[in-house]
């Protein structure tokens, strides 16, 4: 039984990097000689392609062949580091003049020693 | 009339400050509990320019006050107070306390034998309110010759750490002057010297030899550090200016206590000046 779900967990790995584009000939004939004869892959396959083309959808490409992967350019990777250590900064700072420091608690002038006439 | 009320303002000034007038500064520590509590309590009394000092210590707070007093004309009283304070304000990364030190100065006029509350950890929110006040009067009498400071202190509760003490700063001192050389020791040369007064010509013996010396009574520099120039820790120092008679260059200084303890300054001769500070004899 192991042994089975093994190979099936291995005809779905195959059966996702077919729909990345990434089999051989030879690899892509095998893989269609087993779902010939697996109906359970057939239906795993055809799930997998659904999720695909939703996702293609919601990216705004209908007609991709494949999934668009989202692409992280250097500029705006730069921008979001320096927004989130200049976040952090700000926050430190505020913190450190509210909290911070030791001998929080009353002001100066209250910890001040008073004389008042009765 | 501006001319009258002037020299009537200098001669209450003279008759308030005349070696007559005995000031005292009565003072009660309490803890401000549901029924308060006198912790301590005591006086301090003197001529007219004695200072209090007044020491409270806690595991986390140390409050040193200097009180002084300044007649004003008609029946009140100027009280000023210096005070140095340093508190816990933490750990540092090895464990060790970090203080905070602050000094500042507060005044208050108010009526003879009225009480001033005194509140040295202050009045604002949290601990401070819940710690001690102290309540003090301040008194004046007619007592006749009687010059010197007094204090009367008792603490009821012996687990507070509180102290006052008379701060005076002497007019005159006795000093005793030696001649020293290897194991041989003039005759000791009691004198009386009043500060900042002109030099005066003392005439030494050691072995048969004469050593004459010019010497005056001066107080010293303002202390550095602040703590000492807050508390007046140095009210009771003077110094001895040691010079040779017509030669302007002097041979040098001692300064010390009046506290009986001698202090030597080597002298150009091969003999060492060794002088002890005194208050002077009751007058």
């Amino acid at each position: 039984m192991t042994g089975v779900d093994g190979t099936h967990e291995q005809w779905l790995a195959q059966i996702d990097a077919e729909l990345d584009g990434e089999l051989s000939l030879v690899e892509r004939a095998a893989l269609a000689k087993h779902l010939a004869t697996c109906s359970h892959c057939a239906g795993a396959r055809a799930s997998h392609l659904e999720v695909r083309v939703a996702l293609a959808r919601s990216a705004g490409n209908p007609h991709a062949f494949v999934v668009p992967r989202p692409a992280i350019r250097g500029g705006t990777l730069a921008l979001w580091v320096i927004l989130a250590l200049a976040t952090g900064l700000l926050g430190g700072w505020f913190a450190d003049r509210r909290w911070g420091g030791p001998g929080g608690g009353a002001t100066l002038e209250e910890s001040r020693g008073t004389v008042v006439v009765q | 009339m501006g001319l009258l009320s002037f020299s009537s303002v200098i001669l209450a000034l003279t008759a308030l400050q005349g070696p007559g007038t005995r000031l005292t500064y009565r003072v009660r520590v309490i803890e401000p509990a549901v029924a308060p509590r006198v912790l301590a309590s005591g006086a301090v009394s003197g001529p007219m320019d004695s200072d209090m000092r007044l020491t409270l210590r806690t595991d986390t707070a140390e409050v040193e006050a200097l009180f002084e007093v300044t007649p004003t004309v008609g029946d009140t009283v100027t009280l000023g107070a210096e005070f140095y304070t340093r508190r816990q304000v933490g750990r540092s990364r090895r464990g060790l306390p970090l203080w905070e030190e602050d000094t500042y100065r507060r005044v208050v006029r108010f009526a003879w034998s009225d009480t001033a509350r005194v509140y040295p950890f202050g009045v604002g929110p949290g601990p401070s309110a819940r710690a001690l006040r102290v309540e003090l009067i301040l008194e004046r009498e007619f007592a006749g010759g009687e010059a010197r400071a007094g204090e009367r202190f008792e603490l009821l509760d012996s687990t507070r750490d509180v102290r006052i003490e008379a701060v005076v700063r002497p007019r005159r001192a006795r000093i005793i002057l030696n001649l020293v050389r290897g194991d041989t020791v003039s005759g000791p040369r009691p004198m009386d010297l009043v500060l900042e007064e002109p030099p005066r010509v003392v005439q030494l013996v050691l072995k048969g030899r004469p050593t004459t010396l010019v010497v005056s009574l001066t107080r010293p520099d303002t202390p550095r550090s602040m703590r000492d120039r807050a508390l007046a820790l140095d009210a009771d120092i003077v110094c001895l200016q040691v010079s040779q008679p017509a030669v302007l260059q002097p041979f040098g200084t001692i300064c010390g206590r009046l506290n009986n303890v001698a202090r030597r300054l080597p002298l150009p001769t091969g003999d060492t000046l060794a002088a002890t500070f005194a208050w002077p004899g009751a007058r």
